[in-house]
């Protein structure tokens, strides 16, 4: 191929191959947009249709609660601080302080991990932003609250069983380490 | 008699420009649109990642791997999990294994998405970009199915994964790979071949095998010199023997073998092998569990380790030193992006201010990665 | 318009002894205004809410749609805050040349319109040398462009201004000598006499008059984008390479009139495009009604004109940028060579056939339907292929 014929075929490559990219993206203007119209044009909350396992922020469920500081030990930078009394009179623990620092957490989901009842748990809340990083820490505690403490059998008290039906079922995500049965919601191969 | 006086003029290109990839900068010393050198300056994104591992733990350094390479985070997280283990002689169950090749190729083609888009970007064609990211949204999507998070996943454990896939979700990955394929076809028509685009890569940052070796590029850097060198195949590590692929490697068909087009396309190649891996994986799937039994204390033993992955970026190397206490003594991170920077000097010389963009975003230049 | 100051100065509004150059410079003053500030200001920022809805549609996105219906509205709001933000000059730049640059891209910008042939009755000036003032005046531009890139004291403009000569400068060539075949073909520099040498359907453009002529219009619309900074010619403000090129240090209404003045010679692009090759305002002869006719014509030459627009934005949106030497590269070694092959080619042509050949009048535009048939089949292949969901809706 000479000077001329690779003249002519750089003209003829650049033709074709512009027509091929002006028609892939004359084929855009009938394809719908993937665009979420984030927050006000969604057809559901937004935060209603992320998966179950999105790690949002904490959240805690006190009534379920064992006050047993696995998540404050758990915690890569100490955004949880969590402060548990003896009770004299029934001698049971009584957690006085569990506070979260949202601004601090980087939502790595390692502190509901270790959670035996599911207490500690990501929701699907993200819209976080806040005006002082003071109200971004999270006092779950209003006034001193029993721990909870763990049955033999399955939980009666009609109060707390859905509450604890539903951190065991979020616990039920994580992989259990050690179980030789697949975690629950896997498929079988 | 006047003769016609040129000036060298210095610029400074970064930290805040709008084509170097996160905070890097460039002093570049210009004689009217050619260059004299450009000399990367690296530090500003200096978080001392290593350091942070020796005050948090072996099960708490997990997340912190995350922010190494935001882009491709699957695959700290191996490199992590995989030189705990190394050091403490554990073995991951078969399915974390496929879980992990799962999540790590998915996050393959996510971080190879985001950089031919971001190249067709700084090239100056907006669209593939968009394009490329909504491809990566769509796998974020699963991604957060999978894991709970779009971009820094702490998804793996020490021992295995963190969670198993959710019901259904394996027909999605695989209804969505069915998707992938001709988009990436699409893709290339739309830019790959593309006259102009061609133009511009072909010919730019040529790199001799030889000296990609000297200069220590790792991945597709390496790959598309034409050196076939990938730790999947040649240090096979999880269970990346049981499926089959190719190594894409450079084949100088549009310039000069080791030019920008180059490593350009073996990041187009390896996303239609990442595929290849996926849709295998997914079916040979076996049942079982996905996390090996972990202490919540973990202390291993005294000793050290140094553990490959072949990540997005390369081989990435993880140095781990224990002294038998619940924190590593010291841990070493060695990445791809750190050596790209260091040939950019070498290769800018005569090139024109265009092609620096051209070369920095062929190079696949993460700045996280740079400084750690 | 001579009429229009007698009427005027007879209505005694001005008073007695009003001298007649008095009340024709105000009267020029304003009607040039209204049809600056009614139709060329809004064009450009309607254009650019087009294009970013364009645009984004091209990239699966939805683009503004929050600013009044469908985001109409996102120019003037954009507009508005511009004009509100702080004029800076910089410390160290040259304030007069910093300040004086919008302006003359403006200049650039307004001028055209004197000889923008909306109908066959509407047009400001019917120059004898409409389609040299056309270009001549356009070429301002790159004065404008090249003072801000000098005046900024930033050597990233300093590199777009430069730059940016060089493209302007260059491009003048090929797009001068792609107008030729047509003045060859009619012997007129008149934007009127131009179009009146078409006839209103496609057979009868100079587009498909001739294979050189096709050629010449392709030559003309990719220098004439060159000559606009658009992409893929975007060189001066390649934003990922000089941050915004010459006008990296302007804020506010001066960064506005930039672009306001890029998005408007859009339209003087598609204009000189319209008259030349595609008919103009040609329009069947309905109605002898002149007032009928004319609106019919503005039509016409408008959505002619837009088409052309349209394709520019979609041509932004498929290419990325070329560099600086293949930018020259393409100027001289591929336009020139052909522009002048062209112009040949043609003066051949009218010699054999003076009048015109009329059936490869026929013959090229079947040829361009065969094109434009392939090239609907990949669109529909493409969109069937990718399995994405369709939409035909303009908006969302």
């Amino acid at each position: 191929m000479g000077a001329i014929g690779s003249y002519v075929e750089n003209i003829k490559d650049a033709v074709t191959t512009i027509f091929e990219g002006m028609a892939v993206t004359a084929s855009h203007f009938v394809r719908k947009p993937y665009t979420v119209q984030y927050p006000d044009r969604t057809e559901v909350r937004v935060q209603d249709t992320l998966p179950f396992r999105y790690r949002g922020i904490l959240e805690v469920d006190l009534e379920i609660c064992t006050g047993c500081l696995a998540c404050e030990r758990a915690c890569p930078i100490d955004c949880i601080v969590i402060a548990v009394e003896k009770d004299p009179a029934t001698r049971g623990m009584i957690i006085s302080q569990f506070d979260i620092d949202i601004a601090k957490c980087m939502f790595c989901g390692l502190c509901s991990e270790p959670c035996p009842t599911g207490s500690i748990h990501h929701t699907t809340e993200f819209e976080g932003a806040d005006f002082s990083l003071e109200s971004l820490i999270r006092r779950f505690v209003k006034e001193p609250i029993h721990a909870y403490k763990a049955k033999k059998g399955p939980e009666t008290d009609p109060r707390l069983a859905p509450i604890l039906s539903r951190g065991m079922h979020y616990l039920d995500q994580w992989a259990q380490p050690g179980g030789d049965k697949p975690a629950a919601g896997t498929e079988e191969s | 008699m006047n003769t016609l006086r040129t000036e060298e003029m210095t610029l400074n290109m970064g930290p805040q420009h709008p084509s170097t990839h996160g905070v890097l900068r460039f002093i570049v010393r210009a004689d009217g649109e050619v260059m004299r050198e450009a000399v990367p300056d690296v530090g500003y994104l200096h978080r001392s990642i290593e350091k942070i591992a020796e005050k948090v733990g072996y099960h708490g350094f997990m997340p912190y791997t995350d922010r190494v390479d935001y882009v491709c985070a699957m695959f700290t997280n191996q490199g992590w999990g995989m030189a705990c283990e190394k050091l403490a002689g554990i073995e991951v169950p078969r399915r974390g294994e496929y879980c992990r090749v799962i999540a790590a190729e998915f996050n393959r083609i996510a971080s190879h998405l985001l950089s031919v888009g971001t190249m067709a970007m700084d090239i100056g064609a907006m669209t593939p970009f968009t394009h490329a990211i909504r491809e990566r949204e769509m796998i974020n999507d699963l991604i957060e199915e999978l894991c709970g998070a779009r971009l820094t996943f702490n998804y793996m454990r020490i021992g295995g994964v963190g969670f198993d896939l959710p019901p259904g979700w394996r027909e999605k990955a695989l209804a969505y790979l069915d998707h992938f394929d001709p988009i990436l076809e699409e893709y290339n028509a739309l830019i790959s071949y593309n006259k102009i685009y061609i133009e511009r890569l072909a010919n730019v940052g040529v790199i001799a095998a030889d000296d990609a070796v000297n200069y220590n590029l790792v991945g597709p850097n390496l790959r598309a010199c034409g050196v076939k060198w990938d730790i999947r195949k040649d240090i096979p590590y999880s269970v990346y023997p049981d499926f089959e692929f190719e190594v894409p490697i450079g084949s100088g068909q549009w310039g000069t073998l080791g030019d920008a087009m180059d490593r350009y396309m073996v990041r187009i190649r390896e996303m239609a092998e990442s595929s290849k891996i996926l849709r295998q994986a997914l079916k040979q799937l076996p049942p079982g569990s996905v996390l090996a039994k972990v202490p919540r204390n973990f202390k291993p033993p005294a000793g050290e380790c140094q553990i490959r992955v072949e990540s997005a970026r390369g081989d990435m190397g993880w140095y781990v030193v224990s002294d038998g206490t619940a924190f590593p003594w010291r841990v070493h991170v060695r990445t791809g992006s750190f050596a790209a920077m260091g040939i950019t000097q070498k290769l800018s010389r005569g090139l024109m201010i265009a092609d620096l963009v051209t070369l920095i975003a062929s190079l696949d230049v993460i700045a996280p990665e740079i400084d750690r | 318009m001579r009429t229009l100051v007698q009427t005027l100065l007879a209505s005694g509004f001005f008073g007695r002894n009003t001298p007649y150059d008095l009340v024709a410079a105000i009267a020029v003053f304003v009607l040039s205004a209204a049809v600056f500030l009614g139709v060329a200001f809004p064009f450009a920022g309607i254009v650019s809410w087009v294009e970013r809805r364009v645009w984004a549609r091209i990239q699966s996105r939805v683009g503004p749609n929050r600013v009044g219906p469908n985001g109409f509205l996102q120019w003037l709001a954009d507009g508005v805050k511009h004009v509100c933000k702080e004029d800076i000059v910089p410390t160290d730049a040259d304030p007069v040349l910093f300040k004086m640059a919008p302006y003359l891209v403006v200049l650039a910008f307004v001028l055209p319109w004197a000889v923008m042939p909306f109908s066959s009755a509407l047009i400001l000036a019917d120059l004898n040398v409409g389609i040299l003032y056309m270009t001549a005046v356009t070429a301002i531009t790159v004065v404008g462009v090249l003072m801000a890139g000098w005046a900024s004291n930033d050597k990233w403009s300093l590199i777009g201004g430069i730059r940016s000569a060089a493209q302007i400068v260059s491009y003048e060539i090929p797009a001068g000598l792609s107008i030729f075949p047509v003045v060859l073909m009619t012997g007129t520099l008149s934007m009127q006499g131009i179009i009146r040498a078409q006839g209103w359907a496609p057979q009868h453009w100079f587009l498909f008059a001739n294979p050189f002529t096709f050629v010449a219009a392709n030559i003309l619309f990719i220098s004439a984008l060159a000559e606009g900074n658009r992409t893929p010619f975007d060189l001066p403000e390649a934003e990922s390479e000089l941050v915004a090129g010459f006008a990296t240090e302007y804020s506010g209404m001066r960064y506005l009139f930039f672009f306001m003045a890029e998005w408007g010679n859009l339209f003087i692009i598609g204009a000189i495009i319209a008259t030349l090759f595609l008919g103009g305002w040609q329009f069947p002869r309905v109605s002898n009604n002149p007032v009928v006719m004319n609106v019919l014509e503005l039509i016409t030459f408008n959505v002619k004109v837009l088409f052309l627009v349209f394709v520019s934005m979609w041509v932004r949106g498929t290419l990325p940028r070329v560099r600086i030497d293949q930018l020259m590269t393409l100027c001289w070694k591929y336009f020139v060579p052909i522009a002048f092959a062209n112009m040949i080619g043609t003066a051949i042509w009218v010699a054999i056939w003076p009048e015109g050949n009329p059936v490869a009048g026929y013959i090229m535009f079947a040829a361009g339907i065969v094109v434009a048939i392939v090239f609907i089949r990949r669109v529909v292949f493409y969109a069937k292929r990718s399995q994405m969901e369709l939409y035909y809706y303009p908006t969302i």
